[in-house]
């Protein structure tokens, strides 16, 4: 299946709420971001000019993904960027205590005449936040406050 | 009657509705929605499961209570109200919202819709120019990190110490614009970072910068009205509705964080995660409550800004100067804040989410050329139905703790809106019907059109109705800035 997000336009009105699901972590994770980026822009309008790596790790696979989905929005303010792709690769550590993150983050400087810009994303919720298995599919529900 | 829950809902008066406190295990006081059958009818039935889980907050005080255009939020419903004892009680980000002190200012004019129309087109596109909107919009305000301190420190009083804006725009303003116990120490690095250069931007989502008409016909209350510096006769008036940016955006995630962990300790259980909240008189509310403070100046100081550049782009299109085109401001108000205020002998700590104060006349917190009447109200419709300006009773004060609505309410999602209509369509529907948008997205238009929203109109008179504020005027809109 790889990885994908859908919209769950059925529990928010004034937001943006989905679901992210992935064949493995790294996936999930590649999914969820692709869905918060999508959300403020079409990535095909954006270049690919910057790019910023962004080392994140954690206990808890959900703390680790809402502090990643969280970055995104940070570094699209403070950096005055929006993404045209995401590379993602989490791992446990051996001794299974944390989770790792190493992603990269590609895009280009906030251009109004050339990017489709959508909406901003001022925040991750946890309103209604989960991540969890369903058999061999991760899968996470987020809800964005835009 | 059928509504979106299955708890009972007692009827008080024709547009006041109650959920007694035995309806959900844990509730403190009893819940209150105002709205006519027609808008209960229509509430989601997030409205009544968050202000029941409101209700069961520590320390809350009579009822929690959510206003008409009430619709699901985070925790606290949008459009709730619920006051706190000031020592036993909590204080939470989840009943002030992301955006810290969104809010709505409007400045009156000496033009008409017939000075106006002919130059419609090159007004709309210098403030277009001048007014940064959009998502990671950057403002035209250099500030090191000293003085964006000072920003959040001062808030609009900065702005017009600086040169952004008049004197009396700040006795104009909730607050005059600066609230006290602002202290950056509690803000953190990320939210500097977020905010720094975002001086002087609307944002994006439902943010907008209208320019908007008062026809004769729907001035309601002339008398109050005058005295808001308002007299109809197709006179020309410019709403903006925006907040803290990312400043507040990040203040609030990094508050429900701190929260989160601190519900613990203080051994306090809520029925959403994004209830959490502390003590107020512990050290992490008293943090969060200067942090929020900082940002709610921070949006007072961006309004401020937007206010000038609007100016500006008046004065360069009509070649005037905006005193001569008697560009007063009539009020700014905050809808998304807590505050310290009395209520009788007491003071409590009153969280507004999508929700604005209401003082009625006589109340030293209403600057003086307005307190015979009462605080403007300024309340945001869809861009295509309009909005309204209304005024505080002292009903309010004595029922709703000095609050009353705030806009319209959605009524349908973002993807169902962007499914129904098409940005560029609507966007010549509307020209069609005198109406000039112009828009960073088009597919943000979409979302943000008319039929998302509840009928405004029905809204109002709803708080009309139950006598928390009265309606003064309607103002139509001609021209709208969106992100």
């Amino acid at each position: 299946m790889g990885k994908t997000y859908r919209v769950l336009d059925e529990i928010v009105l004034g937001d943006l709420a989905f679901e992210a699901t992935g064949d493995s972590v790294s996936e999930l994770f590649s999914a969820a971001a692709l869905a918060v980026i999508e959300a403020m822009v079409d990535p095909l309008s954006v270049g690919t000019h910057w790019t910023q790596d962004v080392r994140l790790s954690d206990v808890e696979i959900d703390d680790l993904l809402f502090e990643w989905l969280n970055t995104i929005v940070f570094i699209k303010d403070a950096e005055g960027v929006v993404f045209h792709d995401v590379r993602t690769s989490v791992n446990r550590d051996s001794g299974k205590t944390r989770w790792h993150l190493d992603a990269t983050l590609i895009g280009d400087r906030v251009d109004v005449t050339r990017q489709a810009l959508r909406t901003d994303v001022k925040a991750v919720t946890k309103h209604l936040y989960e991540v969890g298995q369903r058999g061999r599919t991760w899968y996470a529900h987020v809800v964005l406050d835009v | 009657m059928n509504l979106a829950t299955l708890m009972r809902v007692k009827r008080l008066t024709e547009v006041v509705w109650e959920i007694p406190e035995a309806e959900k295990p844990g509730m403190l006081v009893p819940a209150r929605i105002y709205g006519t059958e027609t808008i209960l009818r229509a509430m989601d039935a997030g409205v009544f499961e968050q202000v029941t889980n409101v209700a069961c907050l520590p320390g809350i005080q009579r009822y929690a209570l959510c206003m008409p255009d009430g619709h699901w939020g985070y925790g606290f419903p949008i459009g709730g109200v619920a006051a706190f004892d000031l020592e036993q009680g909590i204080i939470s980000p989840g009943g002030v919202g992301y955006d810290i002190n969104c809010g709505m200012r409007l400045i009156r004019t000496d033009l008409t819709l017939a000075d106006v129309k002919p130059r419609l087109d090159a007004l709309m596109t210098e403030l277009f120019r001048t007014v940064p909107a959009g998502v990671g919009s950057k403002g035209f305000v250099p500030l090191s990190r000293r003085t964006f301190q000072e920003v959040m420190r001062k808030g609009a009083r900065w702005g017009v110490e600086n040169g952004y804006g008049w004197d009396n725009d700040l006795t104009h303003t909730e607050e005059k614009g600066s609230l006290g116990g602002a202290d950056p120490e509690h803000v953190s690095e990320q939210a500097c970072q977020r905010g720094m250069a975002q001086l002087g931007t609307l944002g994006s989502g439902n943010h907008y910068l209208e320019v908007q008409v008062v026809r004769n016909d729907r001035v309601y209350d002339r008398r109050v009205a005058e005295q808001f510096g308002i007299h109809g006769d197709d006179q020309i008036v410019i709403m903006v509705h925006c907040g803290s940016r990312g400043l507040g955006h990040q203040v609030g995630t990094d508050y429900v964080r701190i929260f989160e962990k601190a519900m613990k300790r203080y051994d306090i259980a809520v029925k959403d995660r994004q209830l959490a909240c502390a003590p107020y008189q512990s050290p992490e509310g008293q943090h969060y409550f200067s942090a929020m403070n900082c940002a709610a100046n921070t949006a007072f100081a961006n309004r401020q800004v937007i206010a000038h550049q609007i100016r500006e782009a008046f004065r360069a299109v009509f070649r005037q100067s905006p005193e001569k085109l008697g560009m007063h401001q009539v009020y700014d108000v905050a809808h998304n804040i807590a505050k310290v205020e009395r209520y009788g002998k007491r003071q409590l700590l009153v969280h507004r989410k999508g929700a604005t104060r209401a003082f009625g006349p006589g109340s030293p917190d209403v600057p003086e050329p307005f307190r015979p009447v009462g605080q403007p109200v300024i309340c945001g419709g869809s861009m295509e139905t309009g909005s309204y300006l209304l005024v505080g009773t002292a009903q309010a004060n004595t029922e709703s703790f000095g609050s009353t609505m705030h806009g319209a309410g959605r009524t349908m999602s973002r993807a169902q809106a962007k499914r129904t209509v098409r940005g560029s369509a609507l966007q010549q529907t509307m020209a069609e019907r005198g109406i000039l948008v112009k828009a960073v997205s088009m597919s943000g238009l979409a979302e943000e059109a008319g039929i998302a929203y509840k009928n405004i109109s029905e809204v109002v008179a709803s708080v009309d109705t139950a006598g928390i504020t009265r309606k003064v005027a309607e103002l139509l809109p001609i021209g709208n800035i969106k992100g």
